[in-house]
């Protein structure tokens, strides 16, 4: 049965995590950040209806008279030669390039060959400036594509590195772990090496009370790019070094630290049931429910995503982050101006939905319901969408008694609405959740009562109209609904005494349930 | 600075489908109007009409079409203010400002996309330049922008040069260019002009495109015309004006001169004159006109004992027997009308009335009717501002824009009896101050304010006509005063506005100086006296210099101007 398929599909994309739900919201993620690059393009060149020449920095150059030009070939002369003192201002020249605003040279510096030196000058324990420009250097070497991260990799940086992290300068062990979360960021392949050369211990022996703030916010991000990625998932026993700082690390008030260590529990929960387990077992999910209602965006979306991810997990996790007061938090999120986070917040309410029916009773008793139905309302579309999938997973695991009170919240009209959408997929899980109202229904011996309520929202018009509907599967489910629920007057004339008289005989409850 | 290309702007325009024309209620933006709808009719333009008196009306009427039209053409309004910020249209509307308001607002000048600014090429702006004002948001947004949205943070990150220090320094440099900015706008903005009548200009476009007709070349006369009659422009823009006119006069009215005798009862005819600047004195009496111009009425000192005695003295001394001057114009001996006027600037000339002839045009429509533009200002106007008969305002806009084709002589003659009225009212409000002594000095400027009861106080709630009363008075009040100091001062007048809201309106104008450059700064100041003392005002004016507000709050308004201004 077509049917049954399509709940199947569901079920799978929604309880097992499969790789769907991870790609379709990396994909969700990045149409985001195009949109806004491509709104801020616009707005830049609505401004620039009128041509500027464009504004060199002179000024800029003029001012720090005490700076050196150095031509490529100079550099690359004095860097290979013995001087100790030009092989600094080479270096200093070089990093000055590469940390310019506009077009920093990062391939003409590695086309120079100089990388292997400059890693070397990682090593002179005796010469701290130099030390320090070369590790910057590499850093922002390593901040480019993957054949530039490469370059630096292959240049023996990951080693020096590590053992800078233990440098008495505070400044160049800062700077080599903004270099090791470049190299960590390029993907699965060098954080595993980074993870290999022993990266995490001295990178943890960074964390003290007495860390300045500034320092902590390189260490948590670089903590966070060594969770990242899957592909394979980061080696467990690596994540549970990581994570008791990181739980550390998420009670600091520094908005920024708070941040990219909830990012870095997303990550970690962004994967199989086991890992999920892992970071349930820490205790921090009340702590990440609280940071859910923080009112910054930085804090809560990562905060939002991670909890999201667990209730992906099983019905002891979700149960877990439900324990945790999630429920409380939801409606607010549900109701955000921020469209991204009224999806986010619904794709989280769906997996709820999606449990065994005493988590759909404390979603009831929680009052998710009245936000739900004003986000199928009005909300954004993508979270319009979440917000089906929400409904459709109530009306799958919900008792007839809680899908009644779905059906009293008012759910029905804006959910009929929906029908109108271009998506076939959204009309589809609509069109079975309407199959599944009316298979309660039938057990209450309500069928007409639903029958005249969808009329009366003008559902019967629309359910009909997608009968012509170019999606076939679209077509059938319309069709069958139609057939079984409102086959006409004739039929009726011809089965009067059909079984569904005889249930609405049985039914003793009827006036309660009113639909 | 972006220069409009005027040609491709009203191609443009003529191409457009259903237009809104949004017009200002002064004679030179009725005159732009004529001449933009003749354009439209000859090209099919579809277009609707909406006059508008003030931003309130502009910003109803906006509200209103915008759902219907993508074009509206803005007549001397919309230039002076940020018309993106207050209209918030889509971003598919477009604006065509044909507006004599100066300073132009910046973001207009920079706004190509949906701002057409209708300008003439040789105005001269002194618009700040775009780099002076305007800043890439890139440079400002260097650190926070794509943490603070909730994004993932970046997998890899570049370390800059000297973040610490760059940053202040930049900032730094920020905080510089903002003061320089504000410096440079307060420059700017400080004083209210006009700039190129609209008329002229819309003339302009019509001839860059072969469209001009003589009609729309008297409109334009007329237009020019009003910024002179209003004391808007200085008289060194006049002059310059009225020649590039010239030449399009002789160039349009060079064929007629030889076919004098065959001129149709339907035939116009522009000429260039050298005529007095006697107040419609071809339509009235001779000596009724003198008495109510503004310029011999002041010169004279009409309101004395003296006054009076002085205007017979130079009535005999021209020779003119008192029942002659006194009897209407049209029924003067021809013989006297002769060397009229070479008579009365040489008597003017010996009773200090130096400037009494002008440069200025005649229109003769068929053989017997005979105006000088400024008639058809003066009765325009009147029309425009009638307070005789209750109804909708649009009724006296659609009168005065009627009033200016050449089918409506019964308009236009209704016109001239009204301005009569308002110039006798006009004159007999000035005495009656000067002899009261209601203008006072306060210490910055003077100021006069008309009571309730006040005979015709009703004509001057009028925008318009409470302009030309403040200038008439001021011109009257410098020849009046033996101070000095209050010679050099400019004028501040109240009038009631509406008794039962209880408001009064205010305006602003600036000293009566024969080398004025008819720089306003009341705009800015009546905002910045608003502002600090809480007053309720009202700017509906597209003049800033007049403005709306609570009689209430007048006292406190005008202590907060006078130290303002001191």
């Amino acid at each position: 049965m077509p049917v049954g398929n399509e709940q199947g599909e569901r079920m799978r994309k929604f309880k097992n995590r499969g790789k769907d739900v991870a790609a379709m919201r990396r994909q969700r993620v990045e149409v985001n950040i195009e949109l806004r690059k491509a709104k801020k393009d616009e707005q830049i060149l609505k401004r620039r209806s009128i041509s500027i020449t464009p504004l060199e920095e002179n000024s800029a150059c003029q001012e720090k008279k005490e700076i050196i030009q150095l031509s490529l070939e100079e550099i690359v002369e004095a860097v290979n030669g013995s001087n100790t003192e030009l092989q600094l201002q080479a270096t200093q020249a070089t990093r000055r390039m590469l940390s310019r605003q506009r077009d920093p040279p990062l391939s003409q510096i590695i086309e120079l060959g100089i990388i292997p030196r400059l890693v070397e000058f990682l090593t002179r324990a005796d010469n701290a400036p130099l030390q320090f420009e070369a590790a910057w250097a590499l850093t922002n070497i390593a901040s480019g594509t993957s054949d530039h991260t490469r370059a630096v990799v292959e240049g023996g940086a990951i080693p020096a590195f590590v053992s800078l992290l233990s440098s008495p300068h505070m400044h160049i062990s800062e700077q080599s772990v903004w270099a090791l979360g470049n190299i960590a960021g390029d993907g699965p392949l060098y954080r595993d090496a980074l993870i290999n050369c022993n990266v995490i211990p001295p990178l943890l022996a960074l964390v003290s009370p007495v860390t300045p703030v500034g320092f902590l916010r390189n260490i948590t991000w670089t903590l966070s790019n060594l969770c990242r990625n899957k592909n394979p998932y980061p080696p467990l026993d690596a994540v549970k070094k990581m994570l008791p700082v990181l739980i550390c690390l998420i009670q600091h008030e520094d908005k920024e630290i708070i941040s990219d260590s909830c990012w870095a529990l997303s990550y970690l929960t962004d994967g199989s049931n086991d890992r999920i387990q892992i970071v349930v077992d820490t205790g921090i999910l009340p702590r990440l429910v609280e940071l859910m209602a923080d009112t910054e965006l930085i804090v809560l979306t990562p905060a939002l995503r991670a909890i999201g991810n667990v209730v992906t997990g099983t019905d002891d996790q979700t149960q877990a982050a439900i324990d945790a007061g999630v429920l409380a938090v939801l409606p607010c999120l549900l109701r955000h101006t921020k469209p991204t986070i009224q999806k986010e917040a619904a794709w989280a309410l769906s997996n709820i939905a999606a449990g065994p029916c005493r988590q759909i009773q404390q979603l009831i008793t929680c009052g998710l319901l009245p936000p739900l139905v004003e986000l199928l309302e009005k909300g954004d579309f993508k979270a319009q969408k979440e917000a089906v999938w929400a409904v459709a997973n109530f009306t799958t695991g919900g008792t007839v008694e809680q899908v009644v009170e779905l059906v009293q919240s008012g759910v029905l009209k804006p959910l009929l609405n929906l029908l109108s959408a271009k998506d076939s997929k959204t009309i589809l899980v609509i069109l079975d959740t309407i199959a599944n109202l009316f298979l309660a229904a039938e057990k209450l011996g309500e069928t007409e009562r639903l029958c005249l309520l969808v009329e009366e929202l003008d559902g019967l018009e629309k359910i009909e109209a997608l009968q012509t509907h170019d999606n076939n599967m679209v077509y059938r489910a319309a069709l069958s609904i139609i057939e079984k629920y409102f086959a006409g007057e004739e039929s009726t004339d011809l089965q009067p005494g059909s079984d569904q008289d005889g249930q609405l005989d049985f039914s003793v409850e009827k006036q309660d349930f009113n639909f | 600075v972006r220069i409009v290309t005027c040609t491709n702007i009203l191609k443009l325009l003529l191409f457009l489908q259903r237009v809104l024309l949004l017009v200002a209620s002064d004679v030179d933006a009725l005159c732009a109007c004529k001449i933009l709808q003749a354009l439209f009719q000859c090209d099919h333009v579809q277009y609707t009409l909406v006059p508008v008196s003030g931003w309130q009306e502009l910003e109803t009427a906006f509200l209103e079409h915008k759902d219907q039209f993508k074009y509206f053409v803005l007549i001397n309004c919309g230039a002076n203010v940020d018309l993106l910020e207050i209209l918030q249209p889509e971003e598919d509307v477009l604006f065509f400002v044909c507006d004599s308001h100066r300073p132009i607002n910046v973001v207009n000048v920079y706004n190509e996309t949906q701002i057409k600014l209708l300008v003439k090429q040789d105005d001269d702006l002194d618009v700040p330049a775009y780099d002076d004002i305007f800043r890439d948001e890139e440079d400002e947004d260097d650190d926070s922008e794509n943490e603070s949205d909730g994004s993932e943070p970046s997998e890899k990150r570049r370390r800059f040069e000297e973040d610490v220090i760059e940053r202040t320094m930049r900032r730094r440099q920020k905080r510089e260019w903002e003061a320089r900015r504000r410096e440079i706008l307060f420059d700017y903005e400080q004083y209210e002009y006009h700039g190129t009548s609209s008329a002229m200009v819309m003339f302009d476009l019509a001839w860059i495109m072969s469209k001009d007709l003589n009609d729309m070349l008297w409109w334009a006369i007329v237009g020019l015309t009003d910024q002179w009659v209003q004391d808007k422009i200085t008289q060194m823009k006049y002059v310059t004006d009225i020649g590039i006119l010239q030449r399009h006069v002789s160039r349009h009215n060079h064929r007629n001169e030889d076919e004098e005798n065959s001129l149709s009862i339907d035939c116009m005819r522009i000429a260039f004159e050298y005529d007095l600047r006697l107040a419609l004195y071809q339509h009235w009496s001779l000596y009724e006109s003198l008495c109510n111009t503004s310029y011999t009425s002041a010169c004279l000192k009409l309101w004395s004992v003296q006054g009076q005695k002085r205007l017979q003295e130079f009535l005999a001394d021209m020779g003119l027997p008192l029942k002659q001057v006194k009897q209407k114009f049209n029924s003067m001996d021809i013989s006297l009308k002769e060397n009229l006027r070479e008579m009365i600037e040489e008597s003017a000339n010996k009773f200090g009335m130096k400037d009494l002839r002008v440069q200025t045009f005649s229109i003769h429509f068929g053989f017997k009717n005979k105006f000088l533009a400024s008639d058809i200002v003066y009765a325009t106007t009147s029309l425009m501002e009638n307070i005789e008969k209750e109804g909708p305002e649009t009724d006296n806009f659609i009168k005065a824009l009627d009033s200016l084709s050449r089918s409506n002589l019964d308009k236009l003659h209704q016109g001239l009896d009204l301005a009569k009225k308002q110039l006798r009212a006009i004159q007999q409000t000035v005495a009656s101050c000067i002899c009261t002594n209601l203008v006072i000095s306060q210490g910055p400027f003077l100021y006069c304010s008309l009571m309730e009861g006040t005979p015709d106080v009703k004509l001057f709630s009028k925008p318009v006509s409470l302009c030309l009363l403040s200038k008439y008075l001021l011109k009257s009040f410098v020849c009046s005063t033996k101070n000095k100091r209050c010679k050099l001062l400019p004028l501040v007048m109240a009038a009631p506005m509406d008794v039962e809201q209880g408001t009064v309106i205010m305006v602003g104008i600036p000293p009566e100086t024969e080398s004025s450059d008819k720089k306003n700064f009341f705009g800015r100041a009546f905002e910045k006296a608003a502002e600090s003392t809480n007053s309720r005002t009202l700017h509906n004016h597209f003049d800033m210099s007049i403005i709306e507000l609570k009689t209430e709050d007048r006292s406190k308004f005008l202590d907060a101007l006078i130290s303002l201004l001191s």
